[in-house]
């Protein structure tokens, strides 16, 4: 029981990817904006850097599933 | 067929030829694409009804008719947990009586069969690209010609010249990890016990972790010594410039250590959870809405498959040339990894000045 209340608290760790994803797409559109020449530079980039940021929400969601899983 | 009076001379020649069964394809090409969209989609949703109504699912590790309430029991006769299914066990007799998530116990799991199955027909398509190779290439040689240069030029572009030694190391995590992941988008292999994608395994996402590990490792100490490899990490010269500076030097490098051995657990633990992850939600919403809405997570997760892949393949590469740099440079390298999209520009206006020269 008491693991399954642990698995959901670290399923909150997602949040931060979340954020993170979302300040990095707001300031990609920001510079593509500023320098539409550089659109396929940045996205390329950005693209990458989304994937680093989803890597460490994947983190917390296998804290969640080793509390559900390991006993 | 009456041909109107504004008809392209072009139509009137295939009204005589059809009669004559000279060119009967254009006919036969409006026919085949015929078969419109509005058709397909509601055969598919009424072929999933069907089968649902036929094969009903049942709970998990029970026999085929036994009671399953809608929601709940329909996901988790679906769901498949993080070790994979058994298909031959090498030592019967100790097998553990439930599997925890990590465990010693040889056997050949679905996973290990997919990656089999994998590696070979990625050998094959290398084999059968690489026989008989001609100086003017054509089909098969000349498309993984293409992939090559792209790849070769994404490296470059990437981590600078001395990427290119180091390129085989990165096309070949890239491509194994690339159709493990993808295999597991492929109909059969998600659903079947005996089959199942090999990256969605810790043990496998591990043991390539390890690999990329001890190759980074294992070039930085070949080309910097034992002595020069280790002394980044701990630098000891730095004593010399006073106490202060080299017990900051010596904070400085043994948290640089412990973010050594981090390395390959990101690296692990986010290639798995990545692919474990998208297979749990791709059987969750298939399992709660039987059409139409997972083909939108389906298409996500092949995009996701391939970021993870090209991000392991990335991670792997860099690593490699940050642990080959020597103490001074170290900022180069760094900078390099931003940079360097900004450094193909000036290359690029050189040829075309060149070129119109």
């Amino acid at each position: 029981m008491v693991e399954h209340i642990g698995a959901g608290l670290a399923a909150l760790g997602v949040i931060g990817p979340g954020i993170g994803i979302g300040i990095l797409a707001g300031m990609s559109s920001n510079a593509i904006g500023r320098n539409p020449d550089a659109a396929g530079q940045i996205r390329g980039l950005a693209i990458i850097l989304a994937g680093f940021a989803e890597g460490l929400g994947v983190l917390a969601i296998v804290v969640g599933l080793l509390a559900l899983f390991l006993k | 067929m009456t041909s109107a009076p504004g008809t392209t001379p072009e139509t009137n020649q295939t009204d005589s030829s059809a009669s004559d069964g000279g060119l009967p394809e254009p006919e036969a090409k409006t026919r085949a694409r015929g078969i419109p969209f509005r058709f397909l989609i509601p055969a598919v949703i009424g072929l999933d009804i069907l089968a649902v109504l036929l094969v009903p699912p049942f709970p998990a590790g029970g026999s085929p008719g036994q009671a399953c309430g809608y929601p709940a029991c329909w996901i988790t006769s679906v769901i498949e947990f993080p070790p994979p299914a058994v298909v031959v066990d090498l030592q019967p007799a100790t097998a553990p009586a439930s599997t925890p998530m990590l465990y010693f116990h040889p056997s050949i799991s679905s996973t290990i069969l997919t990656m089999w199955i994998v590696m070979v027909l990625l050998l094959l398509m290398a084999f059968v690209a690489t026989r008989r190779m001609k100086v003017v290439p054509g089909g098969l040689q000349n498309a993984v010609e293409w992939a090559y240069e792209f790849g070769r030029d994404f490296a470059v572009g990437i981590g600078g010249e001395a990427a290119k030694r180091y390129y085989p190391v990165f096309a070949g995590f890239f491509l194994f990890i690339l159709f493990s992941n993808w295999s597991g988008l492929v109909p059969p292999i998600g659903k079947i016990e005996q089959l199942r994608a090999p990256t969605s395994d810790v043990n496998i996402t591990i043991g390539l972790a390890l690999t990329s590990f001890v190759l980074f490792e294992g070039e930085g100490f070949r080309r910097l010594g034992v002595r020069g490899y280790l002394g980044k990490f701990f630098p000891l010269g730095e004593f010399r410039q006073g106490i202060g500076a080299g017990l900051l030097a010596m904070y400085v490098g043994i948290i640089e250590l412990f973010l050594e051995f981090v390395k390959p657990v990101t690296l692990s633990m986010r290639l798995f959870g990545n692919i474990y992850g998208g297979e749990v939600a791709l059987a969750v919403i298939s399992a709660l809405t039987l059409a139409v809405i997972p083909v939108a997570l389906y298409g996500l997760e092949a995009l996701l498959n391939l970021i993870q892949a090209l991000i392991f393949s990335v991670l792997t590469l860099m690593f490699i040339l940050i642990a080959i740099e020597g103490h001074a440079s170290e900022e180069h390298a760094a900078e390099g990894v931003a940079g360097t999209t900004a450094r193909l520009e000036p290359v690029s206006a050189g040829n075309q000045e060149a070129a119109a020269a």
